[in-house]
This record gives C-alpha cells, sequence and structure tokens, in this order.
C-alpha cells in the first residue's frame, strides 16, 4: 500500500470516506450546537428575565450551583412532547420544561431533576414525567441518592390523563426507592395539588421562603368551597410547612442559602441503604471529657434547660443539623458526627412545653428514626421528659395512635441504639425514649436521672393516700412522702439495678462513653423473622 | 340583619345581628376592636344570644397583633412583663407551670406587650390566650 494513500484516506487509525467533506461534519455540528443552544435557553431571554426578577435561579443555574463544578451531565435534553391536541401540536418546550442528569457533590455521585419555570410553567406532562422517572430509575440501579428541584405550575392540562400517569409513575418510584437511596425534594416555586405528593413521599423537604408554596387545593378553590380568605404565603408558604404543618424538614431566606443547606445536608447521609455514611476526620478529641456537662441540668427539677446545649458539648466539633428545627420544638431532631461518624439525635427538649411527648413529637421523631435505620445511621437518644402531653385536644387527635409511632420506630431499628437519660424518665414516657426494653444496645444514665413508674407526686398520693389523709398534718406528711419516694426511687440506680441501666456515668464523660459504646457496635447484625412488612400504626 | 336588645348589669343595649353566610369564616376573619366607648365589657358575661357580636372582640385587637397562646395546660406563675413594654423576638414574657416543669413562655416576635389576658395564677387550657403583642 502506498503510503500517501494511507495518509489520505484515514485519520488516527479510523478510516474515513474520502468523499465526506469537512464542510458536511461542521453542518452537522452547527445543527447540533443550535439544537443544544435551544434547550439550554429555556422559555427564551424574556421568561428567564422574569424568573430572575422574582429572585429565582432558574432550573440549569439552580443544578449548577448545587453540583460541584463541571460534573453535571445532562440527560434527554432533546426529549419532546408528543401532544397534538388543543393547540399543543404548535407549542414548543425545550427540554420538555425539566432538566435531568447527573454529577457530584463532594465527589459523590447525585442523580437531579429541576423543574424549568420559564418553559410552559414548568407544567408536568408524559415526556416531562418521563424524564423525572428515567433519572430515579438510574439512580436507583447505581445508588445515588436522587435530588429534585420543585417550580411547577401543576400538571399540563391539555395532556390530560397522560399527566395524571406521569405523576403517578413519579408517586410509584419514590415509594420503591424509599429506604434504598435518599430522596430530597426542594421547593423553589410552586408545588400543588397532585405534585405535592412526590415531595411528601421522599425523606426530606426544604423549601426557599417567600417563592415556595405547597398546598393540595389553592386560595381560590378553598374561597370557593369553604370561605376562608388566605393567601398562597399564609396557606402554603415556607414557614407554615415549616412550624405548622410540619411538611417541611428544613427552609431557608433564599435560593443560595438553600442550595447551600442540600449541600450540607447530603455530606451527613451516605449514598444508598447499603453503604455507610461518608467518615469525615475531625480535630475533636473522641476522648474529651467536658465538665462544663455537669453544670447543664439546674438543681430544681421544675427548671428548664437547654438539650441542644447537651449536644454541641458532646459530637465532633459542636456541630449538628436540627431537622424541622421549627415544628414540635419539644422534641430535637438532627445530624451530627461521634468520631467522623453520622448519627442521628432525637432529644426531649425541657425548654419547650416541658420536652412532652406528644402528637407531633411523635410523628417527627419516628420519621427520623426510620429514615435513620434505612440508611445504616447509628441513633442516640437524649432522655429529659415530662411525659405524654394530657388533654382531650391530645386524646381526640389519636395521640395512642400517632404516639405509638415512637414505640414502632425505635423497636424496628436495627442501627445501633444508644441512650442517655439526664433527667426526667417516667412511666410510658420512659419506656417510649428507646428504653433498653425497645432493644437499645446501650444505655447510660446521668446521676441525676429520675427514672420510675411516675412522677414523685403523683406517685406519693396513690401509694401513702391512706397515710396522708389520715394524717394531722396532711400536708406536711404528703410533702414527706413524696421526699422520700424521690430518695428512694426517682434516682437511676434502680433501673441500673435491674440491668435495665447499663451504667451511671459522669456527665462530662459523655462524648468518649458514646463513643466506645458506638465502636463497640459498629459489627451489629439483627435480624428479625421472615416478612412482607410490618404495620406501622399511621 | 336581626336587632336585639340585650341588658347587661342592668343596663339594656341593642345590638344588630347580621348573618354572613358560613359561620366559619366570620369567627377567623380579625375584626377592628370595638372603640373603647363601646358598652360591652367582657365577652363572658355577654348573653349566648349576643354570641355572634361578641366572638370578635376576643379575637386579637390590633390588626398585625399577636397572641401568644397557652401550649398546654398549665398554671400561670408570673408574668416577666408588664403593659405597654417593648419585647424581642425570643424574650420570657411568663413562665407557665405545666408538665412540673416552669415553662418559659416567649415572644415569636418583637412587639409591644399590648395586654396580659389572664391573672396571675390562673388555671390556663391548651390554646387560652396569655398575652397580645401589638
Amino acid at each position: 500500500m502506498h503510503h500517501g494513500a494511507f495518509a489520505r484516506h484515514y485519520q488516527h487509525g479510523i478510516p474515513i470516506d474520502p468523499i465526506r467533506t469537512v464542510s458536511y461534519m461542521d453542518e452537522k455540528l452547527k445543527e447540533l450546537s443550535e439544537r443544544r443552544a435551544k434547550v439550554l435557553g429555556g422559555g427564551g431571554p424574556k421568561r428567564v428575565a422574569a424568573q430572575h426578577e422574582k429572585g429565582k435561579m432558574t432550573a440549569r443555574e439552580r443544578i449548577e450551583s448545587l453540583l460541584d463544578p463541571g460534573s453535571f451531565t445532562e440527560i434527554d435534553a432533546f426529549v419532546e412532547h408528543r401532544c397534538t391536541v388543543l393547540g399543543m401540536s404548535e407549542v414548543e418546550a425545550p427540554g420538555e420544561g425539566v432538566v435531568t442528569g447527573y454529577g457530584t457533590i463532594d465527589g459523590r455521585l447525585v442523580y437531579v431533576f429541576a423543574q424549568d419555570f420559564t418553559v410552559i410553567g414548568g407544567s408536568l406532562g408524559e415526556m416531562h414525567a418521563a424524564k423525572i422517572v428515567k433519572a430515579m430509575d438510574m439512580a436507583v440501579k447505581v445508588g445515588a441518592p436522587v435530588i429534585g428541584i420543585n417550580d411547577s405550575g401543576g400538571a399540563r392540562i391539555q395532556e390530560g390523563v397522560d399527566a395524571l400517569c406521569g405523576y403517578g409513575d413519579i408517586f410509584y418510584r419514590n415509594v420503591k426507592a424509599s429506604g434504598v437511596v435518599p430522596q430530597i425534594s426542594v421547593i423553589m416555586g410552586p408545588c400543588a395539588g397532585g405534585a405535592v405528593y412526590s415531595p411528601a413521599l421522599t425523606d426530606f423537604v426544604i423549601m426557599t421562603e417567600k417563592t415556595a408554596n405547597m398546598f393540595i387545593t389553592g386560595p381560590q378553590v378553598i374561597k370557593a368551597v369553604t370561605g376562608e380568605d388566605v393567601s398562597a404565603e399564609a396557606l402554603g408558604g415556607a414557614h407554615v410547612h415549616a412550624a405548622t404543618s410540619g411538611v417541611a424538614h428544613l427552609t431557608y431566606p433564599n435560593e443560595a442559602e438553600t442550595i447551600a443547606g442540600i449541600r450540607r445536608l447530603f455530606s451527613f447521609l451516605p449514598s444508598n441503604n447499603i453503604e455507610d455514611a461518608p467518615l469525615v476526620a475531625s480535630s475533636d478529641d473522641v476522648a474529651r471529657i467536658d465538665a462544663a456537662l455537669e453544670e447543664i441540668v439546674p438543681e430544681s427539677p421544675t427548671k428548664p434547660f437547654d438539650v441542644r446545649d447537651v449536644i454541641v458539648r458532646v459530637f465532633d466539633g459542636g456541630d449538628y443539623l436540627e431537622i424541622q428545627p421549627l415544628y414540635a420544638q419539644n422534641i430535637v431532631t438532627c445530624f451530627a458526627r461521634l468520631g467522623g461518624r453520622t448519627v442521628g439525635i432525637i432529644a426531649n427538649q425541657p425548654k419547650y412545653m416541658a420536652g412532652v411527648l406528644d402528637i407531633n413529637a411523635s410523628d417527627k421523631a419516628a420519621h427520623f428514626i426510620r429514615f435513620c435505620d434505612a440508611f445504616n445511621i447509628p441513633l442516640v437518644t437524649f432522655v429529659d421528659t415530662g411525659g405524654y402531653l394530657p388533654g382531650v385536644g391530645q386524646e381526640h387527635g389519636g395521640v395512642i395512635r400517632h404516639g405509638a409511632k415512637i414505640l414502632y420506630a425505635y423497636s424496628e431499628a436495627t442501627v445501633p441504639k444508644l441512650t442517655v437519660i439526664l433527667r426526667k424518665a417516667y412511666g410510658g414516657a420512659y419506656i417510649a425514649m428507646c428504653s433498653r426494653h425497645l432493644g437499645a444496645d446501650q444505655v447510660f444514665a446521668w446521676p441525676t436521672a429520675e427514672i420510675a413508674v411516675m412522677g414523685p407526686d403523683g406517685a406519693a398520693n396513690i401509694i401513702f393516700k391512706k397515710e396522708i389523709e389520715e394524717a394531722a398534718d396532711p400536708v406536711a406528711v404528703r410533702k414527706e412522702k413524696i421526699a422520700e419516694y424521690k430518695h428512694n426511687f426517682a434516682n437511676p440506680y434502680t433501673a441500673a439495678a435491674r440491668g435495665y441501666v447499663d451504667d451511671v456515668i459522669d456527665p462530662a464523660e459523655t462524648r468518649p462513653r458514646l463513643y466506645r459504646a458506638l465502636q463497640m457496635l459498629l459489627g451489629k447484625r439483627e435480624q428479625g423473622p421472615a416478612r412482607k412488612h410490618g404495620n406501622i400504626p399511621v | 340583619m336581626k336587632k336585639y336588645r340585650i341588658t347587661i348589669n342592668g343596663q339594656s343595649y341593642e345590638v344588630g345581628v347580621e348573618e354572613l353566610g358560613v359561620s366559619a369564616s366570620v369567627a377567623s376573619v380579625p375584626v377592628a376592636p370595638p372603640a373603647s366607648t363601646t358598652p360591652v365589657v367582657a365577652p363572658s358575661v355577654l348573653p349566648a344570644a349576643a354570641a355572634p357580636v361578641a366572638a370578635p372582640s376576643a379575637a386579637p385587637a390590633v390588626a398585625g397583633a399577636t397572641t401568644v397562646k397557652a401550649p398546654m395546660p398549665g398554671t400561670v406563675m408570673s408574668f416577666k412583663v408588664v403593659q405597654g413594654q417593648a419585647v424581642k423576638k425570643g424574650d420570657v414574657l411568663l413562665l407557665l407551670e405545666a408538665m412540673k416543669m416552669e415553662n418559659e413562655i416567649v415572644a415569636p416576635s418583637d412587639g409591644t406587650v399590648a395586654s396580659l389576658r389572664v391573672p396571675q395564677g390562673a388555671a390556663v387550657n391548651t390554646g387560652d390566650p396569655l398575652v397580645d403583642l401589638s
């Protein structure tokens, strides 16, 4: 073979068509770049400007700022809708109103989808949903978390039942992926009607203040049906869902802080149900003794304290991320690290409503516990509670049913379970707060712990009823009997004598004791009898 | 509009009652306060017939005002503020003894204490108004 001919017909070892010209490929590439530019442009400059005016980023800007720089790879950019009725054949929807793909956060793989409000209001049609579904299926296949950014006017009405099919397909996958990969829903615009149920089925809902709304039926429908006048913000804004409904787990004042919040949450989570959360090295010595912990519980049992003062002193660098900080504040749920390993913390908050267990606290704790258990995150529980909240409202609201969720979630959890009883642990609340009896692996008590069947006042009134009634000075005798009961029974040693408490510890040593227990439990394997699934009281 | 004559402490008042459709919406809408000259003393002493009129006056008085309510049943131990005092978000308004704890009830937002709704020592139930902030 002539050397010159070879040079002409082969380039980099790949045969080239001698007839094909350079301008032919140029044309093909030009078409590709034009088509891509159209998709990248979303709904066009006017709508993008309108989006920016509302303080909102575009779908692509959100993804770019969420993921590690340059890590985003888009899929399905050229997907188009195939609706031809009701004038839809003329409607162009670049990218189908949703951007999907994968990338990394701190180098870890994640799947994302972001609805594009600039493209027919980010409305959800058949192919829009198909893009989301494909991303979710891929994420589950490779064991990567899914982050969905919602900003959509709702169902694309013109597409009729195909739009409903789209929602249903997404809900179904949310459920199938639940407990397999972490799912995070971010609300950065409207999310109304059936659309709310995809976020509701995921692990975390994060909302941006002022721009995010979530409701099943909007203000207009409510006005028409019940006559109530309510703004979208008052009905389903970020604050309402953070403080009142409990739908939102985290809220932030703007999109940039929301994005930073997602990345921070992500750092605590494993990628799937068979991996552990990433270890994060800390300069905080695991053997650190902290004498300040001895000063936190007040001398008077009726004085409150902030349980977060305990949390910051025990865990790595005092760093923790509170989940649902404004909802059911009588219980604190947060992620932190101990010796670099993510733990989930559940703590009664005596500073708020005496740290009682009620309907909302039970729901909040149970959801958090189940997330941690599904994703191999050990549980650390701090106990100081006034007990279950009395009241007609609670009873009629179903505190029996809701309260049972805490018992169920703790009992069901097979991750390492560590409990520290700080102060009050009475009756049913003692059992519920991850007691030995619900399978706690290690239970520690501070010397200030009061573990008994009921509070000293109530117990003395019942046990010593006759003596008090027959006494010459019932008030004095009653006081005496309360003190007697308190001394004999409201302490950690009765429970420790039975082995329900493994050890009574100096509060200053809480960090090293928890760390050692956690290390000891890393190999924990627990398997129950085979079953399809349990039936949590919902 | 229906008219009723109501006698309170021996003095009679004429009040008009207008039905506005769905009753639930009426109670939930904050209504401007009755003028200080309005002879209605306290909603609790009004006869039942006047309830539709009295209800709005029991609601928070000033537009934009916040009523701090009891989060659980208990006893008001002591107020930490007085009427007219300016408070910041998070300031302790009162101590509520409940579930054997002295619970600090704090201001949900900055404002001025418009009124203390219950006396010290009062037993309150969940949702009872404690302090009005304006």
